[in-house]
């Protein structure tokens, strides 16, 4: 394996967004930027009459005028997603893959359940009319590794691929994955995760999880660091980044828009939410280690958010614990409050969110809660100005992953 | 439905099986390949299955991996008669 060579650096030159709250950049910055709340009654059929009412649906897209027709019959929905949401990153970027040299450019997506909906429509064929009429496309479209595989074939894009499945915290695993090929010579990465949890098979899955919010009024559904927090709205969705190395994305002239510093994953096991203040805190010292940053250069925080008492609690006190005084002031921000956690989606749309917040000066804001009843400067209310050079996401999955990733401001703002 | 897939009836199951819109006439034109569709084998895989169910026969082995709509047809429409003889 080749190590890391001198002087390659990833940064963030293209976003591509397929979010609750919007598909495209532009829409999901600004219904962000705006606290809109999103979180609403599933409406998708066969999904209405579970006991999990509220999510954060994507409603905005429509699949056929944003893939190919063949695609909509070999895949899942979250492949749809992911596939749609690559191609806005690499347009976003104007991004074109030179077709001489197809190893320059790699796909790493996370996944946390893979092709439920397509699954279950597979498997019920099966156990109702038998093994012949189960379609071959069920051999890859449910898998965790489809959306990767798809986007390669597509794109053409044949240098290094792979699937992070490390909890919804793999998220943010797979930019530090696909980081470290861009450091070890590949000059361009698509990377990120799209979920598609919103279908029978796989709500009923998530019914098994005592974090999953059950309220049935959507402004109650996800209240995170406040004394009504009951768990969390689940979402769909997620965002797609090119990545490219810093000379590459300049010798094209394309514009850097944020620059990935520094990372930290760590493990506390599974619903351990106590635990995960230690494993966070870690995370987090990790990742301003490699950042070489110290905590009072973060400028804003993009908090788990989790929505239960326990992991809230921990959360409050692995910032304080990592970032010592600097926690006491350092503005902290849940964005997803107002569309739901789309597992690994979730910290794809936090990145993305603070790639934006600091290209605009904005410190977006924690849709739905008012007070908060931790020691944090969370942003609630409105979005208010504030420079920031530096962001700080982080990620927790329901498996015990725990996540950090610190992100650096481009030059376009 | 007759005892022999037409070019009409292939595109049309295409269309369902592997989501791929494909002229009928373009099937039938002499020296064309699947590939240049955007067809591949599980597609095929696809088209086979819902002839087996629809026919209630065994599409002859290694229809799946046709190059070419004829030879395609020429191995289901082989498999079609064989059954309609026995």
């Amino acid at each position: 394996m080749t190590s890391r060579q001198q002087g390659r650096r990833a940064v963030v030159t293209g976003l591509g967004v397929v979010a609750p709250n919007g598909v495209g950049a532009d829409a999901f910055w600004k219904a962000t930027r705006q606290g809109v709340s999103v979180l609403d009654r599933i409406s998708r059929e066969g999904c209405t009459g579970l006991p999990l009412r509220i999510a954060g649906q994507v409603r905005d897209f429509e699949p056929q005028s944003a893939i190919d027709n063949r695609f909509l019959v070999q895949t899942d929905r979250f492949t749809h997603y992911a596939m749609a949401a690559a191609d806005l990153a690499v347009a976003d970027a104007g991004f074109r893959p030179d077709p001489e040299d197809p190893f320059a450019v790699g796909v790493v997506t996370a996944a946390g359940s893979g092709g439920g909906e397509f699954g279950q429509r597979e498997l019920q064929q099966l156990w109702g009319q038998g093994p012949r009429f189960v379609g071959p496309y069920q051999s890859i479209a449910w898998f965790y590794a489809a959306s990767t595989g798809q986007i390669s074939i597509r794109g053409g894009y044949k240098g290094p691929c792979g699937v992070v499945a490390s909890d919804e915290a793999g998220g943010l695993d797979a930019l530090a994955h696909a980081a470290r090929a861009i450091e070890r010579g590949t000059d361009a990465v698509v990377a990120g995760a799209a979920e598609a949890p919103l279908a029978p098979y796989s709500m009923v899955c998530q019914l098994g999880y005592p974090e999953l919010s059950l309220a049935e009024r959507a402004e109650e559904a996800y209240l995170p660091f406040t004394a009504k927090a009951r768990g969390f709205a689940p979402a769909e969705g997620g965002a797609m980044l090119l990545l490219e190395d810093e000379q590459a994305a300049r010798r094209r002239g394309a514009a850097v828009r944020a620059h990935l510093a520094g990372h930290g994953a760590t493990f506390t096991g599974a619903s351990r939410w106590a635990e995960s203040r230690e494993g966070l805190a870690a995370a987090i010292r990790i990742a301003l280690d490699r950042a070489r940053i110290a905590p009072e250069e973060i400028d804003v925080v993009f908090a788990d958010a989790l929505g239960v008492p326990e992991a809230d609690r921990a959360e409050a006190l692995a910032l304080a614990d990592a970032l010592g005084p600097a926690a006491e002031r350092v503005p902290v921000t849940a964005p997803k409050t107002g569309t739901g956690r789309a597992y690994c989606g979730a910290p794809l749309l936090d990145v993305t969110a603070a790639v934006l917040a600091m290209e605009d000066g904005v410190l977006p804001p924690t849709p739905n809660v008012t007070e908060v009843c931790h020691d944090l400067a969370l942003v609630t209310d409105r979005a208010r100005p504030a420079e920031l050079r530096t962001a700080l996401v982080l990620s927790r999955g329901l498996m015990g992953s725990n996540s950090a990733l610190v992100l650096r401001r481009g030059e376009r703002s | 439905m007759s005892n022999t897939l037409s070019y009409p009836e292939l595109a049309a199951l295409l269309q369902s099986r592997a989501g791929v819109t494909v002229d009928p006439g373009d099937l039938e034109r002499p020296g064309a390949e699947f590939d240049a569709f955007g067809v591949d084998s599980l597609g095929l895989l696809g088209v086979v299955g819902e002839l087996e169910n629809r026919h209630g026969l065994k599409v002859t082995s290694g229809a799946e991996s046709a190059k070419t709509p004829a030879e395609f047809m020429e191995l289901v429409n082989s498999s079609l008669a064989a059954k309609a003889g026995a």
